[in-house]
C-alpha cells in the first residue's frame, strides 16, 4: 500500500524510472497559457488594434439562439458607427504606444549618457 | 437583525450567487431579514436578487458586501453609514487573463487594487479561507473571519456499483474554462498518462466557457493531444454534475489560483481521490486528503495520476480522509462562522 505522504515520492520514482527506459520524452507543443507578467511592447501593439471577436456576442439562455441571431443582425445593422468608435480608440492606442516608445528611446539615451564618464557626456538628446 | 447582500454581478452557475443564495436561506432560519442586490443580474436568475438601485436600507441594517473583483457600484455603499461586513471571495490575478478575457482581466485587476480600500472601510473583513484572510491583512483590514464556503454535500457519497467492475479510467476536473485553472498543463498531463500508463484513459472537463477564443484553444489542443478521449461540457445540470463525480476515478486540478476550490469538496463527496496543485486555498481545504503536487514535472502528474487510480488502499485511505475533511467543512459549521462574522459587525461600534 502506498500513504498518501509517500505517493509523491514514489510517482517522483517511478517516472525516474519510466524516463530511464525511454517514456516520457513526448513533444506536447501546442497552445500554451503564458502569464502576462511584463506586457511586451509587441504584445502592446498587437492589444492597440481593438478587433472584437463576433463570437462574443451571443445569448446565454438555454433556447437562446433566436437572440444571438438578433444581436448579431443588430451589430451588421450597427458596424459602420461601431467601426468608427473602434477606429478612434485604435488611433489612440497606437499614438500613445508610439509616444510611450519615443519616452523609452529618450530615457535610454540618457540612462546611455549618465553611463559615460564625465566629458565624455554629449547634451543633444 | 435586517441584512442586506450586495454583489457585483448575480448569475445562474456563479459561486457568489450560491454562497448569497445559501446565506439568506439561513438568515431566514434565524429570522433576520434583508434582502439581496447586485449591480448586474443574468436574467437566469429571476427575481431572487434586485438591482442594487434597489436597496433601501435603513440606518441600523448590516451591509453584506461579496467582493471577488471591481465592483464600481459596490463603492458607493462604502459611504453608507450602516456597518459593514465584507466577505472576500477571492480575486483572480489579472496576469492569466489579459490575453484570453481582457474586460475580466481589467475587473480583476482593479479589483485586487481597490482591495484594500473595502478592507479598510469595512467593520469587519471576513474570507472564505486563510489564505484569502492573510490577503486581507495585508490589505490593512482591521478586524477579520474567516467564513468559510458553506457547502451542502451532494446526495450519495459512493460511486456507482459500474466503478467497482473493470473499465477505462476517468479522470474529472470540475471547474470554469478560464486560462489560470490552466487546461492546458491538465491536457498534457492526461496525455502523458494515456500514452505511457492508460491508452483507454477518458478526460472529463465540465464548466461554463468563460471566453469563447479560450474554450477553442482547449477544445483544439484536446484533439492535438488525446484525440476522441475527451469530453467537455458546460451548463450541466446538478444531477448530471453528480453524475460525472460518481463515473470518476480520479480529479485532477492543475489550477494555479484558488481563493478556497469547492469541486475538492465535491470530489471528496464521492470518495474521488484529489490530485492537485498546493496553491491558494487548496492546501488548507483539502488537508491531507490529497495528493499535492507543486513542480512543473507532468511525468510526475501522470504517475500520481496512475497511482491514484491503481492502488486500491491507497484510494482507501483518501476517502477515509476526506470524509473528515467533510466534516471540518460541514454548511452548520460554516454557517455558524457566517453568524459569528455578522454579530461581531453589528457589535462594532
Amino acid at each position: 500500500m502506498t500513504e498518501p505522504e509517500q505517493a509523491l515520492a514514489r510517482a517522483r520514482a517511478s517516472a525516474d524510472a519510466m524516463r530511464a527506459s525511454g517514456a516520457y520524452g513526448d513533444d506536447l507543443a501546442g497552445f500554451r497559457i503564458e502569464p502576462t507578467d511584463t506586457v511586451t511592447p509587441q504584445r502592446l501593439l498587437e492589444w492597440a488594434l481593438i478587433e472584437p471577436d463576433p463570437a462574443n456576442l451571443y445569448s446565454t439562455r438555454r433556447l437562446g439562439a433566436p437572440i444571438t441571431f438578433a444581436k448579431r443582425l443588430l451589430l451588421r445593422g450597427l458596424r459602420q458607427y461601431l467601426g468608427e468608435i473602434t477606429a478612434q480608440q485604435t488611433r489612440f492606442n497606437i499614438q500613445l504606444i508610439a509616444y510611450v516608445s519615443r519616452l523609452t528611446e529618450r530615457v535610454e539615451a540618457l540612462e546611455q549618457q549618465l553611463a559615460q564618464p564625465p566629458g565624455e557626456q554629449v547634451d543633444d538628446v | 437583525m435586517v441584512v442586506h447582500q450586495l454583489l457585483s454581478g448575480a448569475g445562474p452557475v456563479d459561486a457568489v450567487t450560491g454562497q448569497a443564495s445559501a446565506y439568506r436561506k439561513a438568515f431566514e432560519r434565524w429570522g433576520w431579514g434583508g434582502s439581496d442586490h447586485a449591480a448586474s443580474i443574468d436574467p437566469r436568475v429571476g427575481r431572487a436578487v434586485k438591482p442594487i438601485e434597489n436597496l433601501r436600507a435603513q440606518p441600523d441594517d448590516i451591509l453584506l458586501l461579496h467582493y471577488s473583483a471591481y465592483g464600481p457600484r459596490l463603492r458607493p455603499l462604502l459611504e453608507l453609514p450602516n456597518r459593514k461586513l465584507l466577505i472576500s471571495h477571492n480575486v483572480t490575478p489579472a496576469r492569466y487573463l489579459w490575453s484570453y478575457e481582457p474586460l475580466a482581466a481589467v475587473y480583476c485587476s482593479v479589483g485586487r487594487e481597490q482591495l484594500p480600500e473595502f478592507a479598510r472601510s469595512v467593520d469587519v473583513a471576513a474570507g472564505v479561507s486563510e489564505y484569502n484572510v492573510a490577503e486581507l491583512v495585508a490589505a490593512g483590514a482591521a478586524a477579520t473571519a474567516v467564513v468559510p464556503i458553506v457547502f451542502e454535500p451532494p446526495v450519495a457519497g459512493a460511486p456507482e456499483p459500474s466503478t467497482a467492475e473493470p473499465h477505462p479510467p476517468n479522470v474529472l476536473f470540475v471547474g470554469r474554462i478560464t486560462p489560470h485553472k490552466r487546461h492546458d498543463l491538465l491536457l498534457r498531463a492526461f496525455a502523458l498518462y494515456r500514452r505511457h500508463r492508460a491508452p483507454d484513459a477518458r478526460l472529463q472537463l465540465v464548466g461554463e466557457t468563460v471566453s469563447p477564443a479560450y474554450g477553442a484553444a482547449v477544445r483544439a489542443l484536446a484533439e492535438e493531444l488525446a484525440p476522441g478521449a475527451v469530453t467537455i461540457e458546460s451548463g450541466i445540470a446538478p444531477a448530471a454534475l453528480w453524475q460525472r463525480y460518481r463515473a470518476a476515478d480520479v480529479f485532477l486540478s492543475m489550477s494555479e489560483h484558488e481563493g478556497f476550490c469547492i469541486p475538492l469538496l465535491e470530489a471528496f463527496s464521492f470518495g474521488v481521490p484529489v490530485i492537485a496543485r498546493p496553491v491558494g486555498g487548496i492546501p488548507e481545504v483539502a488537508g491531507d486528503a490529497a495528493l499535492l503536487y507543486g513542480g512543473e514535472d507532468l511525468a510526475i502528474v501522470a504517475e500520481l495520476l496512475e497511482l491514484a487510480v491503481s492502488d486500491r488502499e491507497l484510494r482507501t485511505e483518501l476517502a477515509a480522509r476526506a470524509v473528515r475533511r467533510l466534516i471540518a467543512y460541514a454548511p452548520e459549521r460554516a454557517l455558524e462562522s457566517l453568524r459569528e462574522a455578522v454579530l461581531k459587525t453589528a457589535a462594532r461600534s
